[in-house]
């Protein structure tokens, strides 16, 4: 197995001249190159024939614009598209724009739309489709997850039929990543006005990705075809893509093995220890923006008191519990996602609280008035693999410093009420992000209501900290400000972030071009073709 | 007999219906919805709110129980709430398949597991009855999740062989149909017939030792017809209860092995409805699932007629 450079295209340097640009105020972007979205374009690549990929994750929903689940997420991002692509190194990439302007107070984009772009019943998009989508998902009343995301947004409004103006509250340089494909995409204007549109996208699609929904059965599987009309010529380059839902990983590493499955994401090592070595398989790892945390909710009585946190943080050993949970096939990371940190991440050794020091924290503890240790409940979910060995080494850690952890499994829907209720207490999380630290960190830590504050943490400075970042729109300052926000994190411990797991991808010989993005989603199939 | 089956008819209803109360408020009484499925852990309140207005979660509970039972009474059993697909569509694919999967593991576990208990009653105390036992020993110790695992990781190692992942219904392959279905009925198929082995086993043994037999076999009855016509046929009446209990077991059974072979059936949609607290769909699957166990129930109440005409149905 081999850590896996991140796909050509769009590199680091770019990334940065662009953020640079954006500085100036007033800047404009240019039109993406279709080899900058997706992943790599192949020069030789064999046109045609049917992917079998094998999910364990069923999507509940193929609805972008009320289905807030992750497994939808992964799916749909091939078949509705947004104004910009989540580029790899944390840069929005023009995706059905084709480029933009902002103005020089930094409160109106002025987007120009990619032409030629067809929906998948046949229509040609216009900007009053792009207005007409983001207004719908942006209005709380309709009931969309990513409205919050939206807030920021006054207007937008198609100025002529290729160009649309977003107009801001406040200034916010996370907009175009925003707009980004986690929520909704551009749909045909009006699309909404039927009642049944929304539980419809589950038989029929109305984007413009590359490809288009051909069937949706439940417990069974999903079958996405190529969108002949496709705007990138000649791309896709397969013809079918078969998403089979398997409730287990039993049936997918036998599935594997029997080239029954041609492509599938595995995250328990003792999974990847199967197929590691198999003759025509290849496992591969790649970075993600996932994070698997211990979560600290304030409204628990001992969790209020500062220094019982920093007393549980100082007796974390993160390397040692990402081994025990994923067997190392991750990395540890301080205050940022793995996938992030190389530009907006403070390098682990410059954060306070995040060496394991057990004096330090039975002192901590004792200032605290627990001189004799004390008991906590921590909760993890269940199906959730990890969390069972991270809970044991946990207790092991945390018993050191004379805090005995009562370990509780629940069940998911459970955890999500608590967890919305903001009554999470002493938990473990597992949760992932788009490329942007605004997006990262704003509505998880923020106070209400501008955030959700879900850890109840309610620090001032690291409130006041986000509203600049949300701001600014020159990286240095942005980094700087980002920098400082996670000296305050670390300092006063809402959370510890703990490792970041790898994607791990297993396919057989004959997928070829396959790379997978760093937030989880599939949107490398739109590269992928299978060798004769 | 007529009287009866009205009269059990409208108890049937009765019970139904109570069920149905239950199953309404066991559903809502599992912590979270639909709208915490679908919006996640970062949901906005008037997002949520909307939506739990669009699903009609916000009426009273009695309103929203009213609502449900008057639209199944006439037929409709709603809309899925995360597919977006009728119920009952969905529910019909579903029954297909765990029916086919029941009928067929009740069939082969009849078929091995009876003859198994018979030879082990009439060779009481001898190597094929211990040899017997060892197997019902072991198929009924042996969880059915286990034995499936072992036998798809078996199969596929040993034979570099594996079911096709799709499921495929007996019109479109049957072959596919079969080597799809073969696993999880072989699977589900060894316990069962080690729990009819090993009851018909102690039945007969129990019925050697009734007076009438011994006093028949006292006579001089040939030792064939002493057990066609007296032991085999006092067997059958406990027998007929035990069918009707493992066919309502392996519905219980089928939520396990259809998630280890990726059976669209009835327990997976089950499982997942309450995953994503899907209500139209979970109640609906668990109604069926009580009116299963109804009609099993009565159907094998007619048959203790059937085969032995003393018992009067009243």
């Amino acid at each position: 197995m081999h850590d896996h450079e991140l796909p050509a295209g769009l590199t680091r340097r770019t990334a940065l001249s662009l953020f640079g640009l954006a500085a100036l105020g007033g800047i404009g972007v240019a039109p993406a190159h279709a080899s900058e979205l997706y992943g790599p374009a192949a020069a030789d690549a064999r046109k045609g024939g049917t992917l079998t990929m094998g999910l364990l994750l069923e999507p509940p929903g193929l609805d972008p614009f009320h289905q807030a689940a992750d497994a939808r997420i992964r799916v749909t991002v091939l078949l509705y598209q947004g104004l910009f692509y989540e580029g790899s190194d944390g840069q929005a990439v023009p995706l059905l724009a084709e480029s933009y302007d902002l103005s020089p107070d930094k409160l109106a984009y002025t987007v120009k739309l990619r032409k030629g772009v067809k929906f998948h019943t046949g229509q040609t998009m216009t900007a009053k489709d792009v207005a007409y989508s983001y207004n719908y998902i942006r209005d709380p009343k309709n009931g969309s997850p990513g409205a919050g995301d939206f807030a920021v947004i006054q207007s937008v409004e198609a100025t002529d039929d290729a160009t649309v103006t977003i107009k801001l509250s406040q200034p916010n340089a996370a907009l175009p990543m925003t707009l980004g494909n986690k929520y909704g995409g551009v749909v045909p204007a009006g699309y909404f006005d039927a009642a049944d549109a929304g539980t419809k996208l589950n038989q029929i699609s109305v984007g413009t990705g590359p490809f288009k929904l051909a069937e949706f059965k439940p417990n069974s599987n999903l079958v996405l075809a190529r969108n002949p009309d496709y705007w990138e010529p000649g791309l896709p380059y397969l013809d079918q893509v078969n998403f089979i839902f398997l409730p287990n990983s039993s049936g997918m590493l036998v599935g594997l093995r029997n080239r029954r499955i041609d492509l599938a994401v595995v995250a328990r090592p003792q999974d990847v220890q199967q197929v590691e070595g198999q003759r025509g398989l290849f496992v591969e790892r790649w970075p993600s923006l996932n994070q698997k945390a211990l979560d600290l909710g304030l409204e628990y009585g001992p969790l209020s008191d500062e220094r019982v946190r920093q007393a549980i943080s100082l007796a974390v050993d993160k390397a040692e519990i990402m081994r025990a949970s994923v067997g190392g096939l991750g990395k540890v990371i301080g205050t940022m996602v793995a996938g992030m940190q190389d530009l907006w991440g403070v390098p682990i050794d410059q954060l306070p609280n995040q060496k394991q020091d057990l004096d330090k924290a039975r002192k901590l503890l004792a200032d605290a008035g627990h001189p004799n240790g004390l008991d906590l409940n921590l909760t993890t979910i269940i199906g959730y693999d990890w969390m069972d060995p991270a809970a044991l080494a946990l207790r092991e850690q945390l018993g050191k410093i004379g805090i005995k952890l009562n370990i509780q499994r629940i069940e998911l829907g459970v955890w999500v009420k608590n967890f919305q209720s903001k009554q999470m207490g002493l938990t473990f999380n597992d949760w992932s992000t788009q490329p942007d630290p605004n997006l990262l960190f704003y509505r998880h830590f923020h106070m209400a209501p501008e955030g959700a504050d879900f850890r109840n943490w309610k620090d001032e400075l690291a409130s006041k900290l986000l509203d600049e970042g949300r701001a600014e729109s020159e990286l240095a300052k942005r980094k700087a400000i980002y920098a400082r926000f996670q000296q305050e994190m670390a300092r006063s411990v809402p959370t510890v972030m703990l490792f970041s797991a790898d994607h791990i991808t297993v396919r057989g010989e004959r997928v070829k071009n396959y790379v997978q993005h760093p937030t989880g989603w599939y949107y490398g199939l739109a590269r992928t073709y299978l060798a004769s | 007999m007529v009287g009866y089956l009205v009269r059990r008819f409208a108890a049937s209803i009765f019970t139904a219906l109570l069920a149905s109360g239950v199953i309404f408020v066991l559903t809502r009484s599992v912590p979270g919805d639909v709208v915490a499925q679908m919006l996640g852990q970062t949901s906005d309140p008037t997002a949520a709110q909307a939506l739990r207005a669009f699903f009609g979660l916000d009426q009273p509970m009695y309103s929203q129980y009213l609502g449900w039972l008057g639209r199944m009474l006439s037929g409709d059993l709603g809309t899925s709430w995360t597919r977006g697909q009728p119920v009952a569509q969905m529910l019909g694919d579903a029954v297909l398949v765990t029916l086919q999967l029941s009928l067929m593991t009740v069939a082969i576990a009849t078929a091995v597991g009876v003859p198994l208990g018979v030879l082990a009653g009439i060779y009481e105390g001898r190597w094929p009855s211990s040899l017997i036992q060892v197997f019902n020993l072991l198929g009924l110790a042996a969880p059915v999740f286990w034995v499936g695992l072992m036998l798809l990781v078996g199969v596929s190692t040993v034979f570099d062989w594996s079911p096709p992942l799709l499921y495929t219904s007996p019109r479109q392959s049957i072959v596919d149909n079969l080597s799809i279905l073969a696993l999880p009925i072989v699977s589900l198929g060894i316990l069962q017939a080690a729990a009819y082995s090993q009851f018909v086993h102690q039945s007969v043994v129990s019925a050697f030792h009734q007076e009438y037999v011994r006093t028949a076999i006292a006579k001089g009855v040939p030792l064939r017809m002493v057990f066609f016509k007296h032991v085999l046929r006092n067997v059958a009446i406990p027998l007929v209860t035990f069918m009707g209990l493992i066919l309502i077991q392996i519905l219980g059974g089928a939520v396990i092995i259809e998630s280890l072979f990726a059976l669209p059936g009835l327990g997976r949609l089950l499982l997942s409805s309450i995953e994503t607290r899907d209500y139209p769909v979970l109640q609906a699957a668990l109604m069926i699932v009580v009116v299963v166990a109804m009609v099993v129930n009565l159907i094998v109440d007619l048959l203790y007629r059937v085969i032995d005409p003393r018992v009067r149905l009243t």
